[in-house]
């Protein structure tokens, strides 16, 4: 067995030692944490957590808006990515810069940033009354629209760059094969270019639903109390109600979805990427 | 019973051909302010193979996505069948086109690569298996149908492309350098292969090859192409015997050069001064201009009749090749005489002076600038 060991995979091992004593055991121990309930073990947490109409309220809130982040974001990000694809030389390096400054500001300077925009007597609620469009100001910050528009602006650089990244592996007369062949434009689109750049989509999508359903800062600055998200349980559990079995157990939770997705994507793009 | 003779009879040979079945007019296309092709016409006749032939970066991939609608044109006008089709989108053409690459869908079996075209015609999924089974069978990939597209050769990728782009029976097939990826031998069997599969489907064809032994061997017809113009559009025995410049003459086949001026001229003869002495040639040109003279190797031999050009040369290298014997004699810098004997050729040595002689009328002449 170690005869055949590839010597190359050695160079893994301090990363694995650092996941190892950083990130996984603790989070065993954490785990283990939601299993030790008052009456002894067990999985009465769990069952409590589920029973409470609250929770899944939560839960579900944060799965909606985790998706709806993850879809705004797509939408956005696959263009952009063809057109850094297509881009070269000063233009790439504005895409670039454009996409990944913004990351080193930080959500705090940036939820204040849109407070200015988006507040009951922000300048978008001036200006559509201005033209009409409204006739008193309407609620645009603490809502869940809010927070997933925000939070698909901070993690779009998440799904742009494995998206373009594939986009700019494509092989540029394969659209001109299928049009010779006689395909449409959208026929181009759903029988080649989209199924080459699934594994991007994949890849991207994981990373940005991932994100969003663990965020924690976006929705305090964005929602506040007001719409509870998962993490934001976990911090409450933890922090002001001092009850670690609770927060383990969100945590537990959450941490099954975020396993569940990432296992499901590597499956999926394992699928995709056989063939090539 | 019918007449063997009109059964038998091919129809080109019957009726004058009609060169319009093609028909690139007047197109032009610039890059960036770069005028790379002007005032291009070409045409051709239905069922001919035609070679574009030219060295890299002459404009033959230009002219190619140009008629397959993949690019447009700045002016002039491309007809096919009668039809005007020069705004029509690539994909309403019934163009197929056998990319450089192959550009074969990666995430595609063959099977599947070779039913695109159908597919993307709205062929039902059921209908496709018999006409992608009769392709594959006619490049000889029943047995690789289901295999990735990842798992198959060079020459594998190259035949999956061929199917692909015949089976949907195109009105025109443009292949683009489809065998400069293949080494020699596999390249030759498949130049063979293909002449004959376009052949027996009275397939129109362009065929796009930098190599001119490819291009003499494959086509009814060649084109030379050069920065963006066709210099000589001939079949290929025209073509190799009667270059019409000396850029074709030297682009197509190999060749005796020797620079001179025409010092006489008399009853369509001139005698040109070379380096070496004078020569004669069957030519029109006024005393005083100076030209290219030029004949093939193997029309060049020793010990040469007294009424043939002659000339006595150094010999800079003797080649014995097998089939062939090659001699290279020196003029001066810029000029040498070839000269190919058939066979195994003993008696010539390297730095030994020979006397080399070719008929007058197969001594080629063309005007230069003095
Ligand atoms: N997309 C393009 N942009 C700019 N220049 C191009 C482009 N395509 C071709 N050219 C130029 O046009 C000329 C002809 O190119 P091409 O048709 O590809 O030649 P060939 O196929 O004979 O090698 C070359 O000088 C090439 O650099
Ligand atoms: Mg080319």
């Amino acid at each position: 067995m170690i005869a055949r060991l590839d010597r190359i995979s050695l160079l893994a091992v301090p990363a694995l030692v650092f996941l190892a004593a950083i990130y996984a055991l603790p989070l065993m121990m954490l785990l283990a944490k939601s299993f030790q309930g008052p009456e002894g073990t067990g999985i009465s947490a769990y069952i409590e957590f589920f029973s409470d109409p609250y929770n899944l309220n939560v839960l579900w809130r944060t799965i909606r808006v985790a998706l709806l982040t993850t879809l705004l974001a797509l939408l956005i990000a696959y263009p952009t990515a063809f057109a850094m694809a297509r881009a070269n030389g000063i233009w790439l390096t504005v895409f670039l810069v454009a996409l990944v400054l913004p990351m080193s500001l930080g959500v705090v300077v940036k939820a204040f940033a849109w407070s200015i925009l988006f507040r009951a007597n922000g300048a978008l609620n001036e200006f559509m009354q201005w033209i009409g469009l409204t006739s008193g100001p309407i609620r645009m910050m603490f809502t869940e629209t809010a927070l997933v528009v925000g939070a698909a602006n901070v993690f779009l650089p998440f799904m742009v760059l494995p998206i373009y990244a594939v986009v700019r592996q494509l092989n540029a007369s394969l659209p001109d094969a299928a049009a010779s062949l006689g395909a449409t434009p959208l026929f181009r689109f759903t029988h080649v270019t989209l199924p080459l750049t699934l594994p991007g989509v994949v890849a991207g999508a994981a990373f940005v639903f991932s994100l969003s359903i663990s965020m924690y800062v976006i929705p305090s600055l964005i929602v506040g109390e007001r719409q509870q998200t998962m993490s934001m349980l976990i911090a409450r559990s933890f922090l002001y109600l001092r009850d670690e079995t609770l927060g383990s157990t969100i945590s537990a939770i959450l941490l099954a979805i975020a396993v569940a997705v990432v296992l499901f994507s590597s499956w999926l793009a394992g699928r995709l990427g056989a063939r090539q | 019973m019918t007449n063997v003779l009109t059964a038998t009879k091919p129809p080109a040979m019957q009726t004058p051909i009609e060169r319009n079945y093609l028909d690139v007019s007047g197109v032009g296309k610039a890059f960036r302010g770069v005028r790379v092709m002007d005032a291009m016409n070409f045409r051709m006749a239905k069922g001919e193979l035609v070679s574009l032939l030219g060295p890299s970066g002459c404009g033959k991939t230009t002219l190619l996505r140009i008629i397959a609608g993949l690019m447009a044109a700045d002016e002039g006008a491309v007809v096919l069948g009668g039809r005007n089709i020069t705004t029509l989108p690539a994909h309403k053409r019934n163009i197929s086109v056998v990319f450089q690459n192959y550009a074969l869908f990666p995430h595609l079996t063959v099977a599947e690569n070779v039913a695109f075209g159908l597919r993307a015609r709205g062929t039902a999924k059921g209908d496709t298996a018999k006409p992608v089974a009769e392709a594959l069978a006619l490049v000889r990939m029943t047995e690789f149908a289901d295999r990735p597209i990842a798992a198959l050769s060079g020459g594998q990728q190259q035949r999956v492309a061929v199917a692909r782009a015949l089976v949907v029976d195109p009105d025109l097939l443009l292949l683009d350098e489809p065998f400069s990826a293949l080494d020699r031998k596999l390249r030759e069997t498949m130049q063979v292969e293909l002449k004959a599969m376009l052949r027996d489907r009275g397939i129109t064809a362009i065929f796009v090859t930098h190599d001119q032994e490819e291009a003499l061997g494959v086509s009814d017809r060649i084109a030379v192409m050069n920065a963006g113009r066709i210099e000589q559009f001939a079949d290929p025995s025209t073509l190799y015997a009667r270059p019409n410049s000396p850029f074709v003459m030297d682009f197509v086949g190999l060749s005796t050069r020797l620079h001179g001026t025409v010092t006489s001229h008399d009853a369509g003869m001139i005698t040109v001064k070379t380096a070496i002495g004078d020569l004669h040639a069957r030519a029109n040109f006024p005393v005083g201009t100076a030209v290219l003279l030029g004949v093939r190797p193997e029309l060049v031999a020793p010990d040469p009749d007294p009424q043939m050009n002659s000339v006595t040369v150094p010999l800079r290298d003797v080649m014995v090749l097998g089939s062939k014997t090659v001699l290279h004699g020196v003029a001066n810098d810029a000029d040498r005489v070839l000269c190919e004997l058939p066979g195994i050729r003993s008696g010539f040595s390297h730095g030994q002076t020979a006397t080399l002689g070719w008929s007058i009328e197969d001594t080629l002449v063309y005007e230069v600038a003095g």
